[in-house]
């Protein structure tokens, strides 16, 4: 198949459970070969351009149990199939955890927000280029990457922990997450597991194939937010080369506990410059028991970039995510 | 199973060569396991015949120098390591692999260009030659070896093959990365680099057959203590006169 | 004047269907017995076809047949730049090999993965300097560059004067077209303010919301097309010609069509819609080819990318005195258009400069195809230009308005390197009026002034295209009915122009709305040649036509008045759907009464006899079967003088972060100069359009291509970064100069590719006037760049390289 786009949707099996049960055991059961669908938004393309050919898709949005937002006893927690509209308009995460809500209200369009979960926003594939084209890269199972090169058109690639791949993670609600030291629950037939939002991701270096640990026969059914980071002062930014329907050119989530002008504690999360949501720890350090201050933020920025390795144009990332955090800082 | 060499397609759409397939690695495995079962049982059902083993005990005489088994054990460690790295994404195992993974390339890639020097002018070469005459010893009882025997030799020649096939191949794949001494150039053609990646593959399967026999072997009872020397250096004068021709191998007394 | 339409809003016929989604495109249509096609397309940037392999397709069910270049060509493939129906030397990806048609789409995509291409693949080359290297790839086969009436050559320059350009000098190659008037040398001399660099602009592509989807069938010995196209009878015309079939045996269906900027004006533009035609001939069944978003990027086009070097020179009064312009075009895969040329017109015209040279070379690359788009070469010099004007402004203090003013056109200048005289020109009651209504003087105490890392940015900016044709034809026909039918074969695009130019038939003959009828939308329905659509032609060509037309319409009904019931033509004159005698209006017919009569006279008066003479063969088809069906009124167009100038002045603040790159774009409006004005909420329709694409081609849209292997890397509306509604002011203030011009019937001139160059002005002069004077030389100016330059980290990016991050 030439890498190109095709725009006709194959002949592929649906499967729309309305149970949990039945859905993990359809998981379980199709394995790498059952695509699960979410709102559809990163699925569509993948196999009209026929570049991911799954023999079935299990479509979760008739599940209620995964869908929805609700309080518990540590903080709340959204069903995975909730819509990025319902989270960035619902009272509870707005007012809880603002961080949250901001970034649930730039994803896509309002259009993509409507139907696009929560779940499809974090499990959602890399955004390269080259990958999207159907190329055999590295992320495809192939053995070279057409980004990471002397020419290649890496503007929009990662600043750290490239490993043969150089993609970034393209989701706006994961640094989101991250910062609020969010839990994500998968289940399985086999049982569920809690895993914290910054071990969900995974770098090339550890999975080149897969952006998240999510094994074949496993659904991000829900995500935990503790009361830790509730309430807290928060500060998130996305910017992006156009205002609606655009991936970050680098965003920003970042959470604190203020105390008379002192940072008591915070948590940042940066997206778009790396494979996964990017934790700040040298920067939490860095601010932690200070007062707020641009001294303090422009420290806090250049901490906050030690280590990157720009590719052919992504220099401006540097700056950008240094900016960005001291954006944050200053409030 | 299926295919022996996975395919792609290139940049622009031509299949090339992606790698050997992966699903070789298990039939090798098991091909090795049953192979070295096979061959315990028939060692267990001919046990009785070799009861009368040459005792460890006695004077000693220097198997191995130190610095050999120096060389011995940190290749043995790097080609480990190299196996492990390079098998646990095929595996399927979440790990950092590709850091370590040509490093102990490097470390392996170091240590065999040591060695070849080292043997070519410092070491007693020809002992681990293959001589025609050496294909009879096998088949006739009579005839004892030198310092290594026929299978040693073979063992080693057919690992030095192997390894070097890997190096070779592996070099060339550490140069299509990122790494601390240069940026990657995609300056290796599509076809060129599947070929590589084949070639890489290939080797590496030998390699875990290689490997997987070899600890076999140094495990048999009646070849520990080989493997005791490679550790200790030394091997008893029984155990040398038992399996050795002393009027072809004279190593000096060991303290 | 009190005109009775002219200037007044109303609603085009088409609109309610649009609305409710009743209106058809050409992907909307069915047709019994109809299959589907789908297109095999190049995977490589320049090959050769070797061998194809159908076999395992043809074999499959459901599959009919496949048309391959040497079934569409069977004595050859033409030896030249332009695009080609299908092809066996593909020169960029994404050029259809071959198409095949099955019983439906999934049966055809799938078969087409079955079928082998062998490919020899030759090299290839994305930036045209990359080719003037020596030993640099060529584009084509037989060279890098294409010679009128010689064929491909070879251009190259030495190593040494491309990287002297690359590092922003003049370059010293000899060009391969020089244009100049006046005299340079003094020009400079004169000059107290020189600015010189160098200057790239991306070449992105139209993507048109309507891909280039087609239905053909044959009926009757007919060929019906349905397509999408800006043009209708013009594009007609061509399209005959390309699939081979005689004008009177074609009907080309095109009610609406999804948006066209320029590419599809012009059939020579969309040789695509041939492979159904062809197809459908060779299988015998209707075939329906539906084209993908990223076969429409490919099929579609771009402009030209222009990489240049500009040197300007003002007197110490801001009198723009020399202008010294060096481009480089990028003509992509089949071969460009003249943007580099009308790039050099567009600054003659706008800043009367004393003395202007033009150098350029054209030259191949293996990316999409070039052609017009929206304003070529008159936009993509407007965003360099201006910030230039601000920066001498600057220099010599002189406002940035005033040096607008000082070098506006007049009614009486000349323009361009022909120095050809303007039919009319109102540049300074334009700069005026946006003056005025933006609040200009005004605003000058909030310029650069900062909020945080934001700082504002004021800017002001002209646009300007060539705004009219002429020596089209006009046809109205009246029936016993009394109503007016206008047949127009403009084209629908979506400005409504179609109709807007049917309102000067009515005008003439003061028809109340509702009794009038547009007949267009099919061939079929007998309609009269036009000038293809493009250019901003339309208001100005398809007025002087439609009013022609009915003006012979009126005398006639003159002329049967007097005859039936006394007195002389002259005594005669109409009102209230009646003509009748001045002196008493009892005395007459209704229009209903005289089409009657028409058509009991025959002859001239149903287009018999006396017809004019020079109708375009297109015309005289429709006159023909027309002929003796009602009371027609007929017009052939004879040449205007002088150059009808569509302009267009926009003034914008910016709100821009230092810190993210960000631009937000907080108040913006658009004046028009564009003579009377026909239809005002059409008018402002265009100058809002207009400014969206301004706002694009400044700072977000681009074309890139892997420079590894050549694979287009925006083919989609996501990566090639077409502005989104929030990237928008919510409200762009439009206004307009509506003083007449003398060279057309109702005094109109068009407006749709200058108010796209105005709004590209004044917004990259708004981001200089906030970075404090910094001149990116560039188009799009994007947030990186912004950055890098705030920062001052360096770029990696191949200076002035087309088809890549900036360019």
């Amino acid at each position: 198949m030439v890498a190109t786009s095709h725009d006709v949707m194959p002949d592929i099996e649906l499967y729309q459970p309305a149970d949990e049960a039945t859905a993990l055991d359809l998981a379980s059961r199709l394995g790498n070969e059952g695509w699960l669908l979410g709102g559809g938004q990163d699925t569509y393309g993948w196999l009209k351009d026929r570049n991911k050919t799954p023999a079935a898709m299990i479509e979760l949005t008739q599940i209620d149990a995964w869908k929805g937002i609700k309080e518990i006893s540590d903080g709340i927690e959204i069903g995975a199939v909730t819509t990025l509209t319902e989270i960035a308009n619902n009272p509870l995460v707005q007012s809880r955890y603002g961080v949250l809500a901001k970034a649930a209200s730039v994803v896509a369009s309002p259009q993509i927000r409507n139907v696009g979960t929560l779940g499809g926003n974090l499990n959602q594939d890399a955004r390269c280029w080259y990958y999207r084209r159907g190329l055999d890269c590295y992320r495809a199972g192939g053995n070279i990457c057409y980004a990471d090169s002397p020419e290649g058109l890496n503007r929009e690639h990662a600043l750290f922990g490239a490993s043969r791949c150089v993609a970034v993670s393209p989701s706006d609600t994961a640094p989101a997450l991250v910062a609020l030291d969010a839990t994500m629950v998968v289940s399985s037939s086999s049982g569920e597991r809690l895993i914290p939002a910054e071990d969900f991701f995974v770098g090339p270096d550890r999975d080149i194939l897969n952006m998240t640990v999510l094994n074949d026969d496993e659904i991000l059914t829900a995500v935990r937010i503790p009361n830790t980071w509730a309430n807290a002062e928060f500060y998130w930014e996305k910017v992006a080369d156009r205002n609606v329907w655009d991936f970050a050119l680098v965003n920003i989530a970042a959470v604190f506990k203020v105390s008379g002008g002192t940072i008591e504690d915070s948590r940042f999360a940066c997206g778009a410059v790396e494979c996964t949501p990017r934790r700040l720890e040298a920067v939490e350090s860095e601010v932690r028991g200070q007062q707020r201050s641009e001294e303090l933020a422009v420290s806090a920025g250049e901490i906050a970039t030690d280590g990157a390795r720009a590719l052919n144009y992504n220099n401006f990332k540097i700056p950008l995510m240094q900016n960005l955090v001291k954006r944050a800082i200053r409030g | 199973m299926g295919e022996i060499v996975r395919y792609k397609r290139d940049v622009w759409g031509e299949e090339v060569i992606l790698g050997v397939s992966w699903d070789l690695l298990y039939v090798v495995f098991m091909a090795i396991v049953i192979l070295l079962i096979a061959h315990a049982i028939i060692m267990a059902a001919l046990a009785k015949k070799n009861l009368d083993r040459p005792t460890g005990d006695g004077r000693r005489v220097v198997r191995h120098e130190s610095i050999d088994r120096l060389f011995h054990w940190l290749m043995a460690a790097s080609i480990l390591v190299l196996i492990f790295t390079g098998v646990a994404p095929i595996l399927g195992l979440r790990v950092a692999w590709l850091d370590i993974h040509w490093i102990s390339g490097l470390l392996l890639t170091f240590l065999v260009v040591a060695h070849i020097i080292r043997a070519s002018f410092w070491q007693d070469f020809k002992s681990m030659l293959l001589m025609p005459k050496d294909f009879a010893e096998p088949f006739d009882s009579s005839r004892k070896p030198g310092k290594y025997y026929f299978e040693q030799k073979g063992m080693h020649w057919a690992v030095t093959v192997v390894a070097l096939a890997v190096i070779v191949t592996g070099v060339l794949m550490f140069m299509q990365i990122d790494s601390p001494f240069w940026d990657r150039t995609n300056s290796m053609a599509e076809d060129q680099l599947g070929l590589v990646f084949l070639l890489h593959g290939l080797s590496t399967l030998a390699l875990v057959a290689l490997a997987a026999t070899h600890i076999y072997f140094a495990l048999r009872p009646e070849k520990i203590f080989y493997t005791r020397s490679m550790i200790s250096g030394w091997m008893s004068e029984d155990e040398m006169a038992a399996n050795h021709d002393t009027s072809k191998w004279s190593p000096k007394e060991a303290e | 004047m009190a005109y009775m339409h002219i200037g007044k809003d109303f609603t085009p016929p088409d609109v309610p269907g649009k609305v409710t989604g009743r209106i058809k495109y050409a992907e909307d249509y069915t047709r019994e017995g109809m299959v589907y096609a789908r297109l095999l397309t190049s995977p490589i940037p320049h090959a050769r076809v070797l061998d194809i392999d159908a076999s395992a397709a043809l074999a499959m069910d459901g599959v009919i047949g496949i048309l391959t270049a040497d079934d569409v060509y069977p004595d050859g493939e033409p030896q030249s730049t332009g695009l080609k129906i299908l092809t066996n030397e593909p020169t960029l990806v994404g050029e259809p090999i071959l198409a095949l048609a099955a019983v439906d789409e999934k049966t055809a995509e799938s078969a087409i993965a079955q079928i082998s291409v062998t490919f020899e693949r030759l090299p290839f080359v994305l930036d045209p300097l990359d080719s003037l290297q020596p030993g640099g790839a060529d584009a084509y086969n037989g060279g890098n560059t294409f010679v009128f009436r010689q064929g491909f050559a070879e251009e190259k320059w030495t190593a040494d004067q491309v990287a002297s350009f690359r590092a922003g000098n003049e370059p010293t190659a000899e060009p391969q077209q020089t244009v100049e008037y006046g005299d340079l040398d003094a020009a400079f001399g004169e000059s107290s303010y020189v600015y010189e660099g160098t200057f790239t602009n991306a070449g992105y592509p139209h993507h048109s919301m309507e891909p280039r989807s087609a239905l053909a069938y044959w009926e009757d010995g007919k060929l019906y097309l349905h397509g999408g196209s800006q043009s209708l009878t013009a594009f007609a015309d061509g399209i005959a010609g390309i699939i081979g079939v005689p004008k009177e045996d074609l009907v080309f269906v095109n009610a609406a069509t999804g948006g066209g900027f320029g590419q599809r004006a012009r059939a020579g533009s969309v040789p695509v819609y041939a492979v159904p035609a062809k197809l459908s001939q060779k299988i015998n069944r209707p075939v329906m080819m539906r084209a993908t978003r990223e076969e429409e990027f490919t099929l579609g086009g771009a402009r030209q990318g222009l990489t240049g070097w500009i040197k300007v020179g003002f007197k110490p009064d801001g009198v723009m005195a020399a202008c010294d312009l060096w481009i480089v075009s990028d003509n992509g895969g089949k071969g460009g258009g003249a943007d580099a040329y009308s790039a050099a017109d567009c600054i003659s015209v706008l800043y009367q400069a004393d003395a202007v040279r033009f150098r350029g070379t054209a030259i191949g690359t293996n990316t999409a195809h070039r052609g017009a788009q929206r304003g070529p070469g008159q936009n993509q010099i407007a965003p360099i230009i201006s910030p230039i004007l601000d920066v001498a402004a600057d220099e010599l203090g002189v406002s940035r308005l005033d040096i607008r003013k000082i070098n506006a056109a007049m009614t009486g200048d000349v323009g361009g390197p022909q120095r050809t005289p303007f039919t009319s020109a109102y540049m300074p009651e334009a700069l005026e009026q946006a003056a005025t209504e933006f609040d200009w003087e005004g605003r000058q105490s909030r310029r650069r002034q900062t909020n945080g890392s934001k700082v504002i940015g004021l800017g002001i900016g002209q646009g300007y295209h060539n705004a009219g044709r002429s020596g089209m034809d006009g046809i109205v026909m009246m029936g016993a009915d009394g109503r007016l039918k206008i047949h127009n074969g403009v084209g629908n695009l979506g400005t409504y122009s179609y109709a807007s130019t049917s309102r000067a038939a009515a005008e003439v003959l003061q028809m109340p709305w509702e009794s009038c009828d547009i007949i267009t939308g099919r061939t079929d329905l007998h309609l009269p040649i036009t000038s293809p659509q493009d250019g901003s032609n339309s208001i100005f060509t398809n007025t002087r036509t439609c009013y022609g037309a009915a003006q012979d319409m009126l005398t006639k009904m003159k002329e049967i008045a007097a005859t039936d019931l006394g007195g002389d033509p002259a005594d005669y004159d109409i009102s209230n759907e009646r003509v009748h005698q001045i002196a008493d209006e009892s005395v007459g017919y209704s229009y209903a009464q005289v089409a009657q009569r028409a058509i009991e006279l025959g002859g001239k008066y149903t287009g018999s006899a006396e017809l004019p003479e020079e109708l375009a063969e297109w015309t005289q088809i429709a006159v023909s079967r027309l002929e003796g069906t009602g009371f027609m009124g007929i017009f052939h167009d004879p040449r205007h003088e002088g150059n009808p100038p569509g302009f267009t002045v926009t003034a914008c603040e910016i709100e821009l972060d230092k810190e993210t790159g960000k631009i937000d774009i907080l108040e913006m409006i658009s004046i028009g100069e564009a003579g009377t004005i026909m239809h005002p909420k059409g008018m402002d329709n265009q100058l809002v359009g207009g400014a969206v694409w301004g706002i694009g081609l400044s700072v977000y849209e681009r074309h890139l291509y892997d420079p590894q292997n050549g694979l287009p890397a925006s083919t989609g509306y996501w990566q090639s970064k077409v502005p989104t509604y929030l990237d928008t002011p919510l409200k762009i203030e439009t206004g307009w100069v509506d003083l007449p011009d003398p060279e057309n019937p109702v005094g109109a001139r068009g407006i749709g590719e200058p108010s796209m160059g105005s709004v590209s002005a004044a917004l990259t002069a708004a981001i200089t006037d906030a970075l404090d004077g910094h001149i990116f030389g560039a188009s799009p100016i994007t947030a990186d760049m912004i950055i890098n330059h705030v920062a001052g980290t360096s770029e990696e990016a191949v200076p002035l390289a087309q088809n890549n991050f900036r360019g």
